[in-house]
Parts: structure tokens; sequence; C-alpha cells
């Protein structure tokens, strides 16, 4: 019986082997040997496309003798070892062989992109580059990135990536001041929360850095280098059908991009300047919660940040959840703060809530801040033209000249200081600036008078000359008609 | 002398006299004007002389141990700060940011600017914010107790 | 009012025998011609040195010489004294204006021929006055302190360094170092208000001592003219008062010219800067920098900025020394060439002077 079991077994086993499209004698071999390698590799994309061992460690695939098959003669390269692997792959993944053959829409330019990457430096050994296709990918169970199964896979690729990224000693040897707890942040993170759940639509590490192409975040090209973030992020958010079902707005960037941030930052390429992640966070990313949204502005708006805080605006929105500086200036859309936004006129942010007789005390305050802003805009201007006059003259007036920085400092400080929402704390900015516009004003007046009073006393002096010019003429010829 | 005679001769007088008068008045104007000028010129001027070689900043008692103060050199701002070790130094207040006037903060012991967050230790090397050069450094002079504020070193 | 004067003119006299001196200058007379209108030119270069003098006494009352405060000081003088900048832009100017009147009293000395005998030493006095005043304008440009002006210094101390043998030696004198620094300024400073008011002054006395002495030169061929037919007027009152006439003119010409075209400060030197475009110097030595400039770089085996330099040393001394080669003119005869030199070089020095202020 158990003669007849062997017989019909190893029927079945030529049978199968006569079976096979392409034989693969590697494969078999290997397999028979029960290796670690030929487990993996029968899952693998490219074991089910009929690629052979022999397609990347060379080699003849057709031949059982060892000998033979395992020659360098024959091509065969045993496993290739640092930029060796990567050059294995590109004979195919980076031709045109695998579209026309295997009817492929992948890309072809992954090792070029990648030599040109972070990864692509050399490795701290000297020897190769600090990845290689395998380093993400593995080498004998390859699957379709959409595959669950793949290491890249959204899913899977967090913990791919930080493989490296999180091990301290393996990054110290790299970059000691670059961050490891980027894991850690992203799950606090509402993308990280989403993907832990197996939501694929939610960012990973791959969505925002690119796969092959990444460069090192203060590198221009990076596509999270501040100028490029905004984009980056947009690629989901801004788009309606993909975030459809988060049921948040698509605005932002758009918005984002018009306001004085944006502007900013895109346009004068200024980074002082926020991105998305400077307000946001990147790995952790979180819209900032009602009550901390003016210590997130005030990292960069320390000042105003303080003062509000300090105000009683703070208490009363706080109660009502108002999103603190969000209220009056917005959030991804905020405009450049001009006096307008200031008082009781159309179009101030003072009115959403106060009124003549809905919070009056405010109404009051948020009229008294605006035409005292107003005047000192006046007289400041008026101060520079009179300035102008007196330099245009020609006469000297640097000592008022260098006042007009005090009576600038002063405007900004006021309008720093309406943050504080104390009428005595910006009665006493304004003050000062009101006191420097008027000595300014006189300065410059007075320079102007001494102007018109050097040419009458010319003329004065003229007239006196020609006077004695005069008469002396008429007395020479005088005396010399005698 | 006949009347006729007489009577020209008493015009020209007149005439003479007129002109020795228009002359002589119009000498002494002519040098008063020029005297007017020499002499106001001559008295000093009210303001004090804009010393931009040495700025006297007070006393050395009178300038707190981490403290901050801006004063006027020349044409520019300068601030004097005094750390907590009694060292007293000097600096251009103007940012190397967008030329706001900094400020000394206390509670940090930085020197700070308000308009964008910009951090300058108390050796005036910009430490954090958007600054992209350190505060220029003048000199600091204490002579009899006195401190003054010279030319940049 | 006459008898006071009367009193106090008796009291000098007895103690000084002031009437010979004043019976002397009554008896002087300036011949009357066609050309008496060039007479004046010196004394108004003189009423401009005095201007210059008692301007620039004025000034040092507040000027600060020495790279912290030079330019600050001039900045005080024109905006905090009162009338400070009057005095400064007239003085400016007058310098300006006296170097001119320099230019016509020398030329039209030259075409009058009145260097001639007994004059050599007239001539001779009012030629190194010249060159005096052309060092006075030069370290006078340098005390502001200014960016034109320290770069201006650098290039013309540099043309001086270029002379054969000692132009090192003289470059460093000028410059109390290698560089032009503070210690160029205190130096120039003390050339300009002490070592060459002291040397001009000595010599202007000697030329107007000579002047007194000798007379007003009367122009070539007035021999020929009949006696009868001379006309003179005293010296005493009537050619003082005449000169008086135009010194008030020119008064009043830098009064309305210190209102109208005040005179600027520009930028305080910085060593470290790099030169503004445009350095040129001040307009009469403009005709020789432009000079050198079209000189090419070497001539036969000598370097063209010496030569340049050595051409102008001889054309100098050529003129300076036209009382003793100008044999026909002493003879009172016409010397055609020394006409056409002179036109020359008038020529010369306006044509170069329009060049370099054009380029």
């Amino acid at each position: 019986m158990k003669n007849l079991f062997l017989f019909i077994f190893i029927l079945f086993f030529s049978f199968s082997i006569s079976f096979s499209e392409s034989s693969d004698k590697c494969f078999e071999c290997h397999q028979s040997l029960g290796d670690k390698q030929s487990e993996l590799f029968v899952k693998d994309i490219h074991f089910q496309k009929g690629i052979s061992c022999a397609d990347c460690h060379g080699g003849n695939s057709q031949s059982e003798d060892i000998d033979e098959a395992m020659n360098k003669k024959s091509g065969y390269i045993g496993i290739p070892k640092g930029d060796a692997i990567s050059k294995t792959c590109a004979k195919c993944h980076s031709g045109t062989k695998m579209s026309s053959k295997y009817k492929s829409a992948l890309p072809i330019n992954q090792l070029e992109k990648l030599e040109t990457s972070v990864h692509g430096k050399i490795a701290t050994s000297g020897k190769e580059h600090i990845a290689q296709c395998v380093t993400c990918h593995n080498s004998h169970g390859i699957v379709s990135v959409k595959n669950p199964a793949s290491p890249v896979h959204p899913l899977k690729v967090v913990k791919t990536c930080t493989k490296c990224h999180a091990d301290a000693s393996f990054m110290k040897t790299y970059n000691p001041s670059l961050a490891i707890d980027q894991l850690e942040k992203y799950r606090t993170s509402l993308h990280g929360k989403k993907n832990i759940k197996g939501d694929v639509k939610a960012a990973e590490c791959v969505s925002c850095h690119g796969s092959h192409e990444i460069q090192n975040a203060k590198d221009i090209r990076s596509s999270v280098y501040p100028t490029n973030l905004p984009q980056t992020c947009a690629k989901c958010h801004s788009d309606k059908d993909y975030m459809k079902e988060y049921k948040i707005p698509t605005d932002q960037y758009s918005e984002f991009s018009k306001s004085i941030h944006g502007v900013t930052l895109l346009k004068k390429k200024d980074f002082g300047a926020p991105a998305c992640n400077d307000c946001h966070g990147n790995h952790g990313a979180t819209p900032p919660g009602i009550s901390s949204i003016s210590k997130v502005c005030g990292s960069c708006h320390a000042l105003n940040a303080e003062l509000f805080s300090a105000s009683p605006h703070k208490k009363a929105f706080d109660e009502k959840e108002f999103p603190e500086c969000e209220t009056c200036h917005g959030n991804h859309g905020v405009v450049d703060a001009t006096d307008q936004l200031l008082g009781i006129n159309q179009g101030s942010v003072c009115i959403k809530c106060h009124q003549e007789n809905k919070f009056p005390k405010g109404y009051a305050t948020a009229k008294i801040f605006r035409s005292i802003i107003d005047s000192l805009e006046k007289v400041s201007k008026e101060a520079i033209l009179y300035v102008e006059e007196a330099e245009q003259k020609g006469m000297e007036i640097s000592e008022a000249k260098f006042k007009l920085r005090e009576a600038h400092q002063s405007r900004m400080e006021a309008r720093t200081m309406i943050h504080s929402f104390n009428n005595e704390k910006f009665l006493e900015v304004t003050k000062k600036g009101f006191d420097v516009s008027e000595f300014i004003r006189l300065e410059a007046a007075n320079a102007v008078e001494e102007f018109y009073y050097r040419r009458w006393g010319l003329g004065v002096s003229s007239l006196i000359i020609t006077i004695v010019a005069f008469s002396l003429f008429v007395y020479i010829r005088r005396i010399e008609r005698k | 002398m006949s009347k006729k005679q007489s009577q020209t001769n008493s015009i020209a007088k007149t005439k003479r006299d007129f002109l020795k008068y228009i002359f002589g008045g119009g000498i002494i104007a002519l040098i008063s004007s020029v005297l007017y000028p020499i002499f106001s010129y001559l008295k000093p001027p009210k303001q004090r002389e804009v010393e931009v070689k040495n700025v006297k900043v007070g006393k050395l008692s009178e300038i707190e141990n981490d403290s901050g103060q801006i004063i006027r050199f020349g044409n520019k701002p300068v601030i004097v700060v005094r750390t907590s070790s009694g060292d007293v130094r000097a600096f251009a207040a103007t940012c190397t940011h967008l030329d706001c006037t900094v400020q000394f903060k206390k509670e940090l012991g930085v020197i700070w600017c308000a308009c964008h967050n910009g951090k300058y230790d108390l050796n005036g090397r910009n430490i954090s914010g958007p600054p992209p050069k350190p505060l220029d450094e003048f000199r600091v002079i204490i002579k009899n107790e006195e401190v003054f504020v010279s030319k940049k070193i | 009012m006459k008898k006071y004067f009367k009193n106090i003119y008796s009291w000098i006299d007895e103690r000084v025998e002031l009437e010979e001196v004043v019976k002397f200058m009554g008896k002087k007379y300036v011949p009357v011609h066609s050309h008496t209108i060039w007479y004046y030119f010196g004394g108004v270069s003189l009423f401009l040195f005095i201007i210059q003098v008692f301007t620039g006494i004025l000034l040092l009352l507040y000027y600060k010489a020495g790279e912290e405060l030079a330019f600050e000081s001039i900045q005080f003088i024109m905006s905090k004294v009162q009338f400070g900048w009057l005095i400064r832009s007239i003085h400016s100017w007058a310098a300006n204006l006296f170097i001119l009147a320099l230019f016509i009293h020398m030329f039209s000395v030259y075409f009058e021929k009145s260097y001639r005998k007994p004059r050599e030493i007239t001539w001779l006095t009012g030629m190194l006055m010249l060159f005096i005043a052309f060092a006075f304008g030069f370290s006078g440009y340098l005390l502001p302190w200014n960016e034109l002006a320290f770069f201006a210094t650098k290039v013309g101390t540099d043309i001086a360094g270029v002379v054969p043998f000692i132009g090192d030696s003289i470059m460093i004198f000028l410059r109390g170092g290698e560089d032009v620094t503070g210690a160029t300024l205190t130096r120039f400073f003390g050339f300009h208000v002490a070592i060459l008011p002291g040397i001009f002054t000595l010599i202007l006395a000697i030329h107007l001592l000579l002047v007194q002495r000798q007379g007003m030169s009367e122009p070539m061929g007035y021999e020929n003219t009949k006696i009868a037919e001379r006309k003179t007027m005293p010296f005493f009152p009537n050619f003082i008062l005449r000169d008086l006439l135009l010194w008030l003119i020119v008064l009043n010409v830098l009064a309305i010219l210190a209102v109208f075209f005040p005179w600027e400060l520009g930028r305080k030197a910085d060593a470290f800067a790099s030169a503004p475009a445009g350095i040129q110097p001040e307009w009469y030595f403009l005709f020789m920098f432009q000079t050198l400039k079209y000189i090419p770089p070497q001539i036969l085996f000598i370097d063209g900025e010496v030569f340049g330099i050595m051409m102008f040393a001889v054309a100098g001394g050529v003129w300076m020394m036209v009382p003793f080669w100008d044999r026909k003119s002493s003879r009172g005869e016409a010397n055609r060439l020394v006409n056409y030199i002179g036109l020359f070089a008038i020529l010369y020095i306006i044509v170069f002077t329009i060049i370099g202020w054009l380029v």
C-alpha cells in the first residue's frame, strides 16, 4: 500500500513538473529543498508571471545540473549584494521590456529616481546606496503595491519605513538630529488613527514624502519643503471627490494661497510665513483645538497672543467655544490685517458680536480704538509729508527723520495693543505716537520756515548791497566828474 | 554868486547830503547784515551736539542687572543690556530681519523682536526666528562709574 | 564825525609818521585805458581770499578734525548752528570763485605781459600763490571727510606718488601713512589752516608790497600814447572805491549762490566701501586729470602717468619762467609766440575741463 501511494505521488510530481509552462528547474530544486525563498516566491507576482529565479540571479534555469545551472559562464551572479541588487531589478523595471512583454503600466524610472533621492546617497559602508529596491519591497515575496500583503501597501508602509527611521542607533549614523518619533506622532494624528483602522485613503509616509524620489525635507526638491508642502497636502485635501466621505471642507489650499500667509510663503518665498505643517503639525497632523488656537498662532504672533490671553475675550471665547484668533482673522484665508477690521463700520469684525445695545462696552471700545488709530494715521502721514517737503527744499532734517521710525513703531504697537482690548494700555501706546508725530511736524515746519526765511534774508541783504553799491557808484561818478 | 547859481548849488548840496545819508545808512545796514549772521553764528546752538562718537547712557549704578534699554546713537537706535552677572553690552537695536526695533525680554533673558518673534542671545547672536544675521556690537566704555557707548567694534 | 577821525589820525601820526605813507598813497595813479578792467581782478582775488580767511576762522570754531567727527561736525554746522549753512556754503563757493578769479587775473597779466621787467618777482610770487591756492583747494576738499573727497584724495595722492624717485616719499608725506586714513585728514587740516595760510600770507605781502611800490603796469605800447591823452585815476579813493563796488557785487553773488545752491555734504567716507562711480577732482584739476586719462600706458620707456605728470611740471615751469625767456616783451616788442602759447593754454584748459565734465 505504502509503495502504491509513493508511486502515485511520484507520478503526480513528475506530471506536475512536465505540465509546468516554463520549467524553472532552479525553483523546483530549491522548493524540494524546502528553502524559505522558494516558499515566499510562490506568492511572488514575478512567479505568477512566469519569471524564473535565473531571471534575477542569472544562470541556466533549464538545467537540472547544479554546475551548469549555477554557472558563472551562463550568467549566474549568485546573491547580488549592494547596488547590484537594484541593478538586477532595473534590468527589467527600467526598460521597455516590461511594458511590451507583460503589458505593464508600471513606471520605469524608479531606480533613476532612487539614485537621485536622499536614499540614493552612499551608505556608511561606502560601498552602496543607503536603500536598495529590496529594502522596502522585500526580495522573494514581492507583490503589487495595491496588495495588502505588500510591505509598501498604504496600511503596511508605515511599519516598513519605521524599520529604519525609528531605529535610533541606525539613524544616528546618518543624521543624529533627525527625529525618530514620527510613528508615535503619526498615531496621534487623524491620518494615523484612520490608517490603523484600515482606511487606505488616509495619508501615510508615501503620500507626503513620495516613494522613490524622497528628498531631505530641507531640500527644495522635496515634496514637503515649505513652498511645496501646501500643494502636497492639497493633492488630497482639495480633491472634492476624494474627500467626500470625510465631510470636511476642501477649500483650504485655495483659501491659503490667497491669504497673507500663502502669498508670503508661496509667492514671496518668505519662510517667516507658515505652511500647513507649522500650524497643524506634520506627523502629528491635527487641527489645533479651540482653546489652543491662540497658542499656535502665538508661536509667531507672540505678543498678540499674550495680550489676547490676558484680555476679557479669552474667557468669553472659550466659554462660547469660539476659536480664538480664527474668529476675527480667519484660519486658512487669513487676510492682511488692515484698520478696516477694527471699529464699528461695515466690514469690521467687532460688530459681529458688539452692537450699541448688545455688549455695548465692546462697541464703545471698538469705536474709540478705530477713531484713535485713524487720527494717528492721519497725524503720522501729515508729519511724513512735512518732512518730505523740508527734505525736498534741501533742509537738514535727519533728526526728525529718525523720529519717523518711532512714529511707525508706535502705530505698529498700537495695532498689536488692540488685542488687549484695554483702553488704558492702548491710549498709552498711541500717546507716544501722537507726541512724536507732533514733534516731527514742528521740526519739519521749522525747517520749511527756515527755508523761506533764508530767501527773505537774501532778498533783504541783496537790497541793502544794491543800495550801497548804487550810492557808491553815484559817489564815484560824482568825484570823477570833478 | 547869482541867485540861480546859489539855488543850483543848494539843490546840488541837498542831493549830495541825500546821497551821503543813503550811502552812510546803506553802509551801516550792510555792516549790520554782515555782522548779525556772524554774531548769531558765534552763539553756540541750544541743542547739545550730536555726539556720535560717544553717547552717555547713564550711571552704572542706575542700570539694573537683567535689564535692557534703547538709546539713540546718532541716527540709530542702540540697545544697552546688563546681564544677570553685571556685564554691560550694547548692540544695534535694528532687527536684521525687517528693521523693527528690538527689545530686552527679561523673562526669557534674550533680546526679542516683537514683529516676528525673532530672538537674539545676549551676545547679539540670532538664535531663533527669522533674523538672518546677528546684531552689530557696539563698544561699551565704563569711566568713572558712568557708562558710555561708542562706535561699533 | 570828521573831527573825531582827524583826532585819531593825528594821534597815530605823531607816533608812526603815517603822513608819509598817506602822501605816497595819495600820489599813486592808475592808468585808465581799454584794458583797465583787468586791473580789478587782483583785488577781487584778494577779496575772495579775505572772505576765505574769515569764513574759515568761523568754521574753525565748530569744525572737529578727525575721522569720527569731521563729517558730523559739518552736519552740525549745516543744521544746528545759526547761519552755519551760510558760512559753510560761502566758504565752499568762494573757494571756487577764488581760483576762477586767480585764473582770470593770471591770464590777463600774461596777455598784458605785465610780468616783464621790473615786475618779474611779482609774477613769480603770483604763480607761487596760484600753486598754494591749488593746495588749499585740495586739502580743504578732504576736510568734510565724505565719500567723494575720500576717493578724490586717494586718486590725487596716488598720482603724486607716481613722480620718479621721490614720488613715494611725497605720497607718504601727504597721506601721513601708506593709505588715506584719519591721519591724512589731520595732516590736511594742519596744512589747510596753519601751514598754507602762513606761507600764502607771506608771499601775498611781498606781492602787494611790490604792486604798491611799482604801481600798476601799463599795457604794451602805452608809451606811444601822447602824454596829454593819457588818462589816469587816483588809486585812492577812485580805484579803491571802484574795486569796492566790484567786491560788493561779488559778495552779493556769493550770498545768492549760498542760498540757492547750498553746498552738498554727501555721504560719510567709508574706507571699505567701493568707490562710487564718476569720481572726479574739483573742476580746476579736471583738465590735468582728463589729460592723464588720454595718455597711453607707455611712452617709449616711460610709464604713461609719469610722462603726463612730468609734462605738466615742465609746462608749469616754462609758464612760470616766462618773464625770463620772453626777451621781446622786456624790450617793448610785441611777442606773438607768447600770445599763441597763452591762447593754446586757455583753450586747452577750457576744452579739457569741459570734456572732463561731460565724461
